[in-house]
């Protein structure tokens, strides 16, 4: 009796997931001929980002660069003959949202190329979905790992920190003449967990000796007995590779106990918290990035950029996301007019060509797994209270 | 480099300690759990910072203010929330405990946000040298005043009257209360006592890792239990001696590369001190009424 009824429920499954199954497949099949090429009066490129909730710092600045973007292109005569148009949406930083907003941008708006997401998260939910309708999806913020892998069609503009931590630590010796360090790690982080082992491959390489290693946790306040064990060893510099709150209090520890050394950290520490936390502290940081605005040091494209944002924005420096915005959009047109086509078929094998490209946020160039080398990398320091360019180390 | 450790893990253990006296003395007269008593240190905490940045304050007025400030919220939460339930089972007062402990919480959430607040800059950085180690300004000033205060209370439940009812209602509550002590104020003397401790630890704490959060007496809270029934719950120098041992074995935990395993020492150490002492280090051993 009993394995009957067993019996039962498993065909009964068994026919449920056949007919799941069937649906899929068709669903396939009718999605099948929506993807993006347009024939319309305009070429439609998508932004996907949020507006509203957490990433909305992010998502904001990057769609205020793709319309500048957009607005320049089309105010110097077009592409193709068309108007290049920016389809805006708004997953208001949640994950799901990120691949509703993905799925409305191709088959509803029929785009050719999405810019985003400008977190890795998003962008890696969205990248599987463009992938599979063959559109072209350049991210202009998404640092994290996974992200290319997903296929032929997905791209990022920003810098790496496989690119900069390498060149930080290059620079570090050659210029500040440290010889040992000490590597902090937040160890209940990814990012600062990734970041510290692409560092310590780096130091390695350089011949910079790491003298101590002592891991934290994000959320922690304590870190007399972390501090104590490194001043016993004296370093020369301190790499710390966790977020900016942590950042702060450590060196606070770390004058607390009398030492003098100043550290150095990825663009986990850049944010306003640092100094908040840290004051007088963490003067004399530094803390690298994909872009910093410094009229002074900037090229010829960059500068008008920055003049352009800041008339647009009230009197606002452009950031990292403005930038990476605006060169997404002018690489993906790049490739369009080098194709001669807006089909992402064509235009995406020109895009994955792209060698030392010069955009405002710097010089891009695609390596073979569509990864992109930037340069130059901003190195920024600490200076009364503000984060100012120090240097911007070229990478060759 | 050890001794330096160990200076480290003193000065963490006496803030453990301060709070968790606060935990043992409730428990040796009440028998309750004040699981609200991590967030009173938090909210002492706030009140230090708030005297130091509108207020203007140094860290003594702070101090003061924020014991004054905790002593009141401690009372007013055995009035509201467990006083009620003295008389219901043991889980009720319990409940009520982890209730007032998430509203202090969130609504610390919502005055000042989630994210931590830095504590201003009170003390400058002196450090002074004996031999090999280095001490802080700040760390001398946490073990003096976490000694004072230890000190007083000492001498109040040693000495004074009411220090002695407390005794008196820890031993009995029954008799205690039929030999004319009235129970009632001795144990919002007690909360008071224990609030006022609890609030020192958190401008204290605040002052030395520059940072306040509302989430910060979660695990303070729970390792400062830990210290207590790792010292033998209902004993007060058991309470500081725990809270000693704690900081110094959680530092030096770290110091020797265990720093995922950080808040796990403290309840490693719980266990195995329990499996051998079941009353903890200090407490008393269990007496059967015939």
């Amino acid at each position: 009796m009993k394995k009957n009824k067993l019996w039962k429920v498993m065909s009964l499954m068994l026919v449920l997931s056949f007919l799941l199954v069937g649906c899929g497949g068709e669903e396939k099949k009718t999605t099948e001929g929506d993807k993006g090429s347009s024939n319309g009066e305009s070429i439609k490129i998508g932004f996907l980002g949020a507006k509203n909730g957490n990433h909305a710092a992010f998502g904001i600045p990057t769609l205020e660069g793709m319309k500048m973007a957009a607005e320049d292109i089309n105010k110097a005569g077009g592409l193709l003959g068309k108007k290049i148009e920016i389809i805006e949406e708004d997953h208001g930083s949640k994950n799901t949202e990120g691949a509703n907003v993905t799925q409305k941008l191709i088959t509803r708006d029929k785009v050719v190329a999405i810019v985003g997401d400008p977190t890795t998260a998003i962008t890696k939910i969205a990248a599987p979905i463009a992938q599979e309708k063959k559109v072209v999806l350049l991210s202009a913020g998404a640092v994290g790992t996974g992200v290319v892998e997903n296929g032929d069609y997905i791209f990022r503009d920003t810098l790496l920190d496989a690119v900069a931590a390498p060149a930080v630590t290059k620079y570090v010796k050659e210029n500040l003449g440290w010889k040992k360090v000490a590597v902090i790690t937040s160890m209940n982080n990814d990012y600062s967990v990734g970041l510290s082992k692409l560092f310590r491959a780096a130091l390695v390489d350089n011949g910079i000796e790491i003298v101590a290693e002592q891991s934290i946790q994000d959320g922690d306040q304590n870190f007399s007995a972390q501090v104590t064990a490194i001043k016993e060893k004296n370093p020369d510099g301190i790499v710390f590779t966790g977020y900016y709150t942590e950042g702060g209090l450590f060196m606070k520890e770390v004058r607390k106990q009398g030492m003098k050394t100043v550290m150095v950290g990825g663009d986990g520490l850049l944010g306003d918290v640092l100094m908040k936390m840290g004051g007088e502290a963490v003067e004399g940081s530094m803390i690298y990035c994909g872009f910093a605005a410094d009229e002074n040091k900037a090229g010829e494209k960059t500068k008008k950029f920055i003049e352009a944002y800041k008339t647009g924005n009230n009197g606002t420096l452009p950031d990292m996301f403005a930038a990476q915005g605006y060169d997404a959009v002018m690489l993906i047109a790049d490739a369009i007019k080098a194709a001669n086509s807006d089909v992402p078929e064509k235009f995406r094998a020109e895009l994955a060509k792209t060698k030392d490209w010069t955009g405002v946020s710097g010089i891009i160039t695609f390596q073979e797994n569509r990864e992109p080398i930037k340069s130059p990398v901003y190195l920024l320091e600490v200076k009364g209270g503000k984060f100012t360019v120090k240097e911007t180390v070229e990478i060759k | 480099m050890l001794g330096q450790q160990l200076l480290n893990g003193i000065t963490l253990g006496a803030t453990y300690a301060l709070i968790a006296l606060g935990y043992t003395m409730v428990y040796g007269i009440i028998q309750l759990i004040n699981f609200a008593h991590g967030e009173i240190y938090m909210v002492g905490a706030f009140v230090g910072v708030l005297m130091v940045t509108v207020f203007q304050q140094g860290l003594a007025a702070s101090l003061v203010a924020a014991m004054l400030t905790c002593m009141v919220i401690g009372v007013s939460i055995e009035r509201i929330a467990y006083r009620p339930l003295r008389r219901s089972t043991r889980l009720a007062p319990l409940i009520s405990a982890i209730g007032v402990s998430i509203f202090l919480q969130t609504l610390m959430t919502k005055l000042k946000g989630p994210q931590p607040v830095g504590f201003p800059h009170v003390i400058e950085d002196a450090i002074y040298k004996f031999a090999s180690i280095e001490i802080s300004k700040v760390q001398i000033i946490i073990l003096v005043l976490s000694s004072l205060l230890m000190a007083g209370l000492h001498f109040i439940v040693k000495y004074v009257k009411i220090g002695k009812a407390m005794r008196a209602a820890s031993e009995d509550y029954d008799t205690a209360a039929l030999m004319g002590i009235n129970v009632n104020r001795v144990i919002s003397f007690t909360f008071a006592i224990g609030s006022a401790l609890a609030a020192a630890g958190g401008v204290l704490v605040g002052i030395y890792f520059n940072s306040v959060s509302p989430l910060m007496g979660v695990t303070v809270g729970l390792k400062a239990f830990c210290a207590a029934v790792l010292g033998g719950i209902g004993s007060i120098p058991g309470a500081m001696l725990g809270g000693l041992f704690l900081g110094v074995a959680e530092t030096l935990g770290v110091a020797g590369g265990f720093d995922l395993y950080k808040d796990a020492i403290a309840f490693t150490l719980l266990i195995v001190v329990l499996l051998f002492r079941p009353t903890g280090l200090l407490g008393r051993p269990i007496q059967r009424k015939v």
